[in-house]
């Protein structure tokens, strides 16, 4: 090597720069030794993590039908503003938010919501901003995609209740899960995911289970814009089970519209098939119209009314039938009857007890309306007599009384498939209470017990379910909306991912019919008072329909104390019934809030249904609905 | 030009040199195009290389000598160029101004060629020195050689060329026989004062917010936001791990360049384009061509007849250890992000021609090795 010539040991320093050379290469080639055959696996499934995504392609839910299947509640397509999480995840919220505001003709405090929440999510999930988009929504978006890339116009099968406010109680309706939903353990495992739909209300969301579709996805590529560069797969989904219900459209009309036609609105009239528990019928009036909840939630305007609804003191979304407690007045004597025979307070030989023009307890007398001797159970039924059932009662006791409830199951809830029933309160469940509050339970409450008065505040389909029974010989169906879900069939290939399998149909699960226990005679003898109510002269013969005899009873169930019972404390009307009377098809209750007389509100709009039902079989000719709403 | 080549000049060209960094370059355009495969940057990238070899025979068969006497004009030309990049003929690319666009010869980067002509002067001048350790005045000569140059990059601004010159600089010290304690001195002196001065920087607020963002992407990568300053580090390492043993042999479906999460990939970050699609075996392989190369140029400094050609092929093997390593090292994320092309496949014409000239010098003075 000539250089060493020089004397400054040149090779030497060659060599070090060259051994640095090969340090710093080795240094590359041991850290590129970890990341790709240590790491390899890792940066791997992170590249596809981040170039692939989900997107849903929603599943319609299945259709709700009457008996007679004409469509109650289906779907129908929308377009949704979906907003990306991805695009905007370094972006202020603050600078979107008037924007989005002003362009989609949002709220800007639901916008900086909706925001807010995104970001919680994963990088990739996406979150409805604006639903049931309108031209213009869509218009704006498109002219702003390089503005704002984390909108998108996404197709969505939107819930449609066709009927608006009709059926809405018992229909219900759907919106997006919560958060709070997310976590219980309802929906835990079900693979629900921020912004699904499922059922909030009524049938929906107690049958939300088959009625939900299964979502598909397509899984696509995307750059680092979150834009789709192709489409590698696809999962169909799989659309809800179809339901049909036990409702009849046809009655479900006429009982709205006699509610509609009383003098206050207010009420509720609920039909069932007493011989299997099947719903004919269940209207609650004021109502509400279910699409406001599905479509309104996210515009100022829905907003608006869904809060004016929850502050209407008329209460319309309170489902009357389920959820309201009255006290059920004279119509409380049909159960009554029943539980003093069974127990022996009455025998069918000797039913009489003295009317008495009323009673006097302790230093009170409470008084009958009319004077009506010493009747038998059948003519106090039919003429409603106050004194016999003062008698009664005493003659049962409370503990009678409480027997009766628990007989009757008025301690219970319905069963119906519905959520959100409440329980009548009863002498059984305020006796502890009134015990301890006065520190004994007299007998005074005892008297107002018999007819139906102070401790007694019951749901109309507990009261339904009960009456039902005496025209059943005893036989108590619980109440049910359930037909049968039809099947569905299996999306995709079975032992594949996105293979959903087929969903059989299936029909209401009968229970077996609680039996009240009763001999025919006693039957009989309650059967032939409740027939005379409309038949024979009784408290409801206006509403007497040739050749369908109808067995019933009216009750007046005082608000307030007599002589504050005018104006908005008026008696609430009831008419609880079911026909023909010996064979009973169809069973009706009626109660019409603060108008008075159950014969003169109740029994009349009870009777409309009646001439519906009779119209469908063919007995009477077809009416003009117009009429009866004039009426 | 065949004709004129003495049959000796054939017998002594140095073919590996040339076959090895033609290789290296077509393995690269290679994937330039795996990065982008819709855009023309690798058929730009032939023409470059094209124009490269030209220009590479011809500096190959010039006598380099010749050229080394002439050095104080190019190490002039090359400043003028630079300063041209700061007037009205600069050109302005993602914010930084380190192009010049002249009538004819087009638009290049200046600061690529004047670090051969820098590397000319220095080796004119370190050259011509006799035996006998290095003298401090000495010393004072060369950076104010290295001042004007680096002074005028620095104004560009454009950090990563501008560091490639301290490398050079230490090697031409080091080989021009300074005192080794000066070397373990400075060694000594660097080790304590660069995490002090981060320290310091950080402290004081010189030190930015981003540029601690970016050495914090190195310190904790896992940790360093993702959609930040991070991230060009974080999607490299991803790309890099990814390619996995065997690479994705130019899947682009999948591609990370393709999808655009990985920025700059025929530039700066090309090597993890190289790691996706070619995996541990095509990277090691790049790197073990690499090797050779750089053994076969420093045994061409060895044999080198004087020693202006010793320095020469010496400091063009600094700057390009340095640049692989620098570039490299960012792409496999323990380096910060410094915009240094990886040498012969990094895209980008100016890079390309000037490291073939680089070649050029060190295959003419290997030819002339015997001669004296």
């Amino acid at each position: 090597m000539k250089l060493n010539e020089h004397g400054q040991n040149l090779g030497g320093r060659l060599i070090t720069i060259q051994i640095v050379a090969f340090v710093l290469l080795a240094i590359l080639g041991v850290r590129l030794y970890y990341l790709q055959v240590v790491r390899g696996e890792y940066y791997s499934e992170r590249a596809e993590n981040q170039r692939i995504r989900l997107i849903p392609i929603p599943a319609p839910r299945g259709a709700i039908l009457d008996r007679n299947g004409k469509i109650l509640v289906d779907s129908r397509p929308t377009f949704n503003i979906v907003l990306s999480n991805e695009p905007i995840k370094g972006v202020d919220v603050d600078s979107r938010v008037d924007d989005y505001a002003r362009g989609l003709n949002l709220e800007p405090s639901y916008v900086r919501e909706r925001l807010v929440a995104i970001k919680k999510q994963n990088d990739f999930e996406t979150l409805v901003l604006k639903d049931n988009a309108s031209m213009q929504d869509i218009a704006w978006v498109e002219s702003h995609l390089l503005e704002f890339p984390e909108l998108r116009v996404e197709l969505q099968p939107q819930r449609f209740y066709p009927h608006g406010t009709q059926m809405a109680h018992f229909l219900g309706y759907v919106g997006e899960i919560s958060p709070k939903q997310l976590e219980s353990d309802e929906f835990k495992d079900k693979g629900l995911r921020p912004g699904d739909i499922i059922g909030k209300a009524g049938l929906e969301q107690w049958y939300d289970e088959w009625l939900r579709g299964r979502p598909g996805y397509r899984k696509v590529i995307v750059d680092s814009r979150g834009r789709v560069q192709s489409e590698i797969g696809v999962v169909m989904p799989q659309a809800g089970q179809d339901m049909v219900t036990t409702i009849d459209f046809d009655l479900q009309t006429a009982a709205e519209q006699q509610l509609a036609a009383s003098p206050t609105k207010r009420g509720t009239i609920i039909a069932m098939d007493p011989n299997n528990g099947e719903m004919l019928a269940m209207a609650s009036l004021p109502s509400f119209d279910p699409n406001i909840f599905v479509q309104g939630s996210k515009t100022k305007e829905g907003r608006k009314q869904i809060a004016a609804y929850w502050q209407d003191p008329s209460r319309p979304l309170y489902n009357r039938a389920i959820q309201g407690r009255y006290p059920p007045g004279s119509t409380w004597k049909l159960p009554e009857s029943v539980a003093g025979l069974q127990q022996g307070a009455i025998t069918v030989e000797r039913s009489n007890l003295a009317c008495g023009g009323g009673i006097q307890v302790g230093n009170k007398f409470t008084r009958c309306m009319g004077s009506h001797g010493s009747p038998k159970l059948d003519y106090a039924i039919t003429k409603s007599c106050d004194g016999y059932y003062y008698r009664l009662a005493l003659k049962m006791g409370i503990e009678g009384i409480t027997k009766m409830v628990e007989e009757f199951e008025y301690d219970k809830p319905s069963g119906i498939d519905l959520p959100n029933e409440k329980i009548s309160q009863t002498p059984k469940s305020w006796r502890p209470i009134v015990e301890k509050r006065e520190g004994k339970w007299s007998d005074i409450r005892t008297v107002f017990s018999g007819i139906g008065q102070d401790t007694v505040v019951i749901t109309p389909i507990a009261h339904l379910k009960a009456i039902a029974s005496i025209g059943m010989r005893g036989r108590m169906y619980t109440p049910h909306f359930l037909k049968e879900f039809k099947p569905i069939a299996a999306v995709g290939e079975q032992n594949q991912s996105g293979y959903f399998p087929a969903r059989a149909g299936f029909g209401f699960q009968h229970s077996e019919p609680k039996i009240i226990n009763m001999t025919p005679e006693q039957n009989d003898l309650v059967l032939k008072g409740m027939w005379g109510v409309v038949n024979g002269g009784g408290t409801g013969a206006s509403i007497a329909i040739p050749g369908f005899e109808i067995a019933g009873k009216t009750g007046t169930a005082q608000v307030a104390e007599l002589g504050k019972d005018t104006g908005k404390n008026k008696d609430h009307a009831w008419f609880a019934s079911f026909a023909p009377a010996y064979k009973p098809e169809i069973a009706v209750l009626g109660l019409i809030e603060n108008v008075g007389f159950g014969g003169s509100f109740a029994a009349p709009a009870v009777k409309g249904v009646y001439e519906a039902y009779l119209v469908k079989k063919g007995f009477l000719p077809p009416v003009d609905p117009d009429l009866v709403a004039k009426r | 030009m065949v004709a004129i080549i003495e049959k000796r000049e054939m017998r002594d060209f140095d073919w590996l040199t040339t076959l090895l960094a033609i290789g290296i370059a077509c393995f690269g355009i290679w994937q330039i195009h795996n990065a982008m495969p819709g855009e023309s940057y690798w058929t730009k990238q032939i023409i470059g290389l094209v124009i490269a070899l030209i220009a590479f025979a011809v500096i190959a068969f010039s006598d380099y000598r010749r050229i080394i006497e002439l050095a104080p004009i190019f190490y002039i030309v090359g400043l003028v160029l630079l300063f041209l990049v700061l007037t009205p003929l600069g050109v302005e690319v993602n914010g930084q101004r380190a192009w010049v666009r002249l009538p004819v010869v087009g638009q290049f980067q200046p600061s690529e060629f004047a670090k051969i002509t820098t590397v000319l002067m220095l080796a004119k001048y370190f050259g011509g020195r006799k035996s006998g350790t290095l003298q401090l005045r000495e010393v004072m000569i060369g950076c104010a050689i290295m001042a004007g140059p680096v002074g005028l990059i620095m104004l560009e601004p454009d950090a990563g060329q501008a560091l490639t010159y301290f490398p050079i600089f230490a090697a031409v010290l080091f080989l021009s026989a300074i005192k080794l304690r000066y070397v373990v001195v400075v060694a000594i002196a660097a080790a304590i004062f660069i995490p002090t001065a981060y320290y310091v920087g950080v402290q004081t607020g010189t030190i930015k917010r981003y540029q601690q963002e970016r050495i914090n992407a190195i310190l904790d990568p896992e940790n360093a936001d993702p959609r930040g300053y991070g991230y060009h580090t974080v999607q490299s390492m991803i790309t890099v791990g990814k390619g996995g043993l065997a690479g994705t042999r130019g899947d682009t479906e999948t591609s990370q360049s393709v999808l655009k999460f990985l920025p700059e990939p025929h530039t700066d970050f090309i090597f993890a384009v190289t790691a996706e699609n070619t995996g541990f075996i095509g990277c090691i392989a790049l790197l073990l061509a690499y090797a050779l190369l750089l053994s076969r140029l420093i045994d061409g400094a060895r044999e080198a007849s004087d020693r202006a050609g010793m320095l020469v092929i010496m400091s063009i093997v600094t700057a390009m250890i340095f640049q692989i390593f620098v570039n490299i090292g960012m792409t496999l994320g323990f380096l910060p992000v410094i915009g240094v092309p990886l040498p012969m496949m990094s895209a980008g014409l100016s890079a390309i021609l000037s490291t073939f000239i680089a070649l050029g010098f060190v295959v003419s003075i290997r030819m002339r090795r015997f001669v004296n």
